[in-house]
């Protein structure tokens, strides 16, 4: 049973992850996991199962839990928040932070708005949530939408405000005569690692996020994990909490893939 | 000769009468509120069409707010540059402007470099790939041309500089200190290059550079430039033939003149 849980963590999680390094760091990072199961495994032995059930207990859970259906439906209806909400945060953060950087008028405008607004954390927008949206995925997508935003805003802001004026200068000598082409053809190529770097913590944050914008009942892996630590059933809280990690690691580990291509010409 | 200037400067090309580049009564003062500085005080002189002219001068003499100033990047608060009798206000296609540092784009390959500011002209994609092509085998950089900015050398890069300001095939190369930032062997291998790319294209050349023995190996005249503000101090011609060798006396008498009349030292 043990070395069950082994496998299925090192195999699905880390696995993905290390798998793209060198074979010693592979190695090194299995160590570690097995270390960390083991002692937890040793830990457990010695406290009742409410304060900290056993990895194999755990896993039990998860299969359990996978195999009832709850865990898939859980996982569909978090992403169909999770996905809108990210898109949606993802893409006015990016447009909006590039946007007022470029341009100084609206820049002037916004300011002190993006002052006001920024401190307000998106839970403190449940109540209007619910009042624009209603108890279901467009509000939860909502919150998340709020969080992601201002990741990207900030990381394309600063990114944009990053770019050398001597490029925008080669610019104009070859001919780049609009604010459109210079931002399609100089701005924004010379801006996106800094804009992927806020996409690819702004995608982590986003899913920390699914769990907070489904305190309110909308179903999902969140609810899930509430409602497991009300009925005080710690190893499913730990199931759903290790499948989010899961999903959150698969996300990351394709992003950056995309990212390595995209800024082939960094390396 | 001419396959036709850059065609988003849209300016009149010269037709005999104008000379390439004139600059009357250039000024400049920088007023930011505290007490203005004068940087630049009635420049005047001007580089005939197909003519090397290079601009030296001490430090802090406005070498390049001039050269900003002529390409169209800032703005002269009195005087006017004039190119082939159109007044620069902004930066044109009728002059490939080279910077210092390069600035390649390091997101293109060389070739997307050189191919940037043909995009922008109104020649056909065959047109555009076949100019990139001629530009490239004009630097030497053919084998190069699907790599990265990061994986060349100074001197390579500068090459790629080159052949991407040249590739809308401007009448006037205008350049700040160009070779300022490699070692002096390839110094001097890029300045035998410039010059046959000049002989082979014809264009006018306008060059920046700090270095006396540079202006000397490569221009027909020489701006001397004095500082505070600055101001063309004398035009010195370079009457030494080409290919110039640096152990040649007259060289050596051009050089000397030039440094005196900077006032710098050996």
């Amino acid at each position: 049973m043990a070395t069950d849980t082994r496998r299925e963590v090192d195999g699905s999680a880390l696995g993905v992850d290390i798998a793209l390094g060198d074979p010693r760091r592979l190695l090194r990072g299995a160590a570690g996991l097995a270390g960390f199961v083991v002692v937890w495994h040793l830990v457990s032995l010695t406290q009742p199962a409410i304060v900290l059930p056993s990895p194999v207990a755990v896993a039990a859970e998860f299969r359990g839990q996978l195999a009832s259906g709850a865990m898939p439906a859980a996982l569909v209806s978090s992403v169909r928040h999770w996905i809108p909400g990210t898109l949606v945060g993802t893409g006015l953060g990016v447009g909006a932070g590039v946007a007022f950087a470029w341009s100084g008028l609206l820049d002037d405008v916004t300011a002190p708005l993006v002052r006001v607004l920024r401190p307000v954390p998106p839970l403190a927008l449940i109540g209007f949530a619910i009042a624009w949206f209603g108890l279901n995925h467009a509000g939860a997508a909502f919150i998340i939408a709020v969080g992601g935003f201002w990741i990207n805003f900030y990381a394309s802001y600063g990114a944009v405000e990053a770019v050398s004026d001597d490029l925008i200068d080669v610019g104009r000598t070859l001919g780049v005569r609009s604010d459109l082409d210079m931002v399609r053809s100089v701005v924004l190529p010379a801006s996106l690692p800094g804009i992927m770097t806020g996409i690819r913590t702004g995608l982590g944050r986003c899913w920390m996020l699914v769990i907070a914008a489904e305190i309110f009942s909308v179903p999902g892996v969140g609810r899930e994990i509430l409602r497991a630590s009300n009925n005080l059933r710690v190893d499913r809280a730990l199931a759903y909490i290790f499948v989010l990690s899961l999903l959150y690691l698969v996300v990351d580990v394709a992003f950056r893939a995309v990212q390595r291509r995209v800024l082939a010409w960094q390396a | 000769m001419n396959r036709g200037s850059g065609a988003t400067g849209g300016s009149p090309t010269g037709d005999g009468g104008d000379p390439g580049v004139v600059l009357d009564g250039v000024g400049k003062t920088y007023d930011d509120g505290g007490t203005p500085v004068r940087a630049l005080d009635d420049v005047s002189f001007s580089v005939a069409d197909g003519e090397f002219v290079c601009l030296v001068g001490p430090s802090g003499c406005g070498k390049t707010t001039l050269f900003r100033i002529i390409a169209g990047l800032t703005q002269a608060t009195d005087g006017a540059v004039r190119v082939a009798g159109t007044p620069v206000t902004d930066p044109t296609t009728d002059m490939g402007v080279v910077f210092q540092e390069y600035h390649l784009f390091p997101w293109l390959t060389v070739a997307e470099n050189v191919a940037f500011g043909l995009e922008r002209t109104d020649r056909s994609e065959a047109e555009r790939e076949r100019r990139v092509d001629e530009m490239l085998d004009l630097v030497g950089l053919t084998e190069f041309r699907d790599s990265y900015p990061k994986s060349l050398s100074g001197g390579m890069k500068q090459r790629v500089a080159i052949a991407r300001s040249l590739a809308v095939d401007p009448e006037l190369l205008v350049m700040d200190e160009p070779f300022g930032a490699v070692d002096a062997q390839t110094r001097e291998m890029l300045q035998r290059e410039l010059l046959d790319v000049w002989g082979s294209t014809g264009k006018t050349v306008l060059f920046v550079t700090h270095d006396v023995a540079e202006a000397v190996t490569l221009a027909d005249r020489i701006v001397v430039m004095a500082a505070e503000p600055g101001r063309v101090d004398s035009v010195v011609d370079v009457d030494v033939p080409r290919p110039r060798e640096r152990g040649d006396p007259a060289f050596g008498d051009h050089v000397a003149r030039v440094r005196e009349l900077i006032g710098a030292g050996p």
